[in-house]
């Protein structure tokens, strides 16, 4: 069993209470479908990289001093977005389980708001960056920022469509405790997407 | 019922925390070999927590599971490597 925050509590004196179980061992969740397009989005990401390491190598000054002139605080806070996004996806499915239905569906809320926050904070940065005289021809380094996270900024966009298509199933009663494949698969999605961001935030705003 | 250390509550906090400190090391010198396998190591903590705790894939597939945690094993090594030789990998890649 998993302690956990309920911050949806019914009692709203329990703070820390017990938790769904987590699958059985050998199950994996959502269906191989998406596992499929996770591998093949990973793949993607990892080919973007890749270019990032070699395109950095071949020119380190370039890439030494474009992170110092992105904005750390607009890249931190998506950071912390989409990390607290990915927990309130865990905690939607975990109340599922537990056949919390109405407490999964405002987890999944969340989830869909911090999409919202981490769009509008990508949309401001852009704004920003601009104002700084920085757009996609710039150098390299920023070719290569704008490419990766334009590219991230859209999966945010359709997965918070998802995120939303979740919530609609869950308030029509289309998944319960013992059928949440659908919320599951979404969920998977979702955290492939927080994956993306955790590498990109260092190679983008925090090695020089 | 008390917080037990695998809680994804303790988790999504140390990820938190991280992050942070990360962004701290962003205002220092972090072409500092020392604090890049410092970074690159927390790359291969947030993205195992992710990939164990939140996609709930502790349990899963062995396959699925070990090919996703090589992608936090892969990924930061790559940046370590980056910063450690980029010259000798600027040689082995140029195209002429």
């Amino acid at each position: 069993m998993i302690g956990a925050i309920s911050l949806f509590s019914a009692t709203g004196s329990r703070v820390w209470r017990d938790l769904a179980p987590d699958p059985v061992a050998g199950r994996t969740p959502g269906n191989m479908a998406i596992w499929v397009a996770i591998f093949s989005e990973m793949s993607e990401f990892a080919i973007m990289f890749i270019v990032y390491f070699l395109a950095k190598v071949h020119f380190p000054d370039t890439f030494s001093d474009g992170p110092v002139r992105l904005n750390t605080l607009a890249g931190t806070i998506n950071t912390l977005t989409l990390l607290s996004s990915s927990y309130f996806v865990a905690k939607s499915v975990k109340s599922v389980r537990m056949n919390r239905i109405t407490t999964a569906t405002r987890w999944l809320w969340l989830a869909v708001a911090a999409g919202g926050v981490y769009l509008l904070v990508k949309y401001w940065e852009y704004q920003w960056n601009i104002a700084q005289g920085i757009g996609i021809d710039t150098d390299l380094f920023f070719t290569i920022y704008y490419y990766l996270t334009f590219n991230h900024f859209l999966h945010v966009g359709w997965a918070s469509g998802a995120l939303l298509w979740g919530i609609w199933r869950l308030k029509s009663g289309h998944y319960r405790q013992d059928d949440h494949e659908g919320l599951e698969t979404i969920a998977s999605y979702w955290h492939m997407i927080d994956l993306a961001w955790i590498v990109m935030f260092p190679l983008l705003y925090v090695l020089h | 019922m008390s917080l037990q250390p695998r809680g994804i509550d303790l988790i999504w906090l140390l990820l938190m925390l991280i992050t942070l400190a990360s962004s701290l090391l962003a205002e220092s010198d972090t072409s500092n070999l020392f604090l890049v396998m410092v970074i690159a190591a927390s790359v291969t903590f947030k993205g195992r927590m992710v990939i164990d705790r939140f996609m709930e894939l502790e349990n899963a597939n062995p396959l699925i599971r070990s090919w996703m945690n090589a992608y936090f094993y892969v990924i930061p090594v790559l940046i370590v490597m980056v910063h450690a030789f980029p010259g000798q990998l600027a040689q082995w890649t140029r195209l002429n």
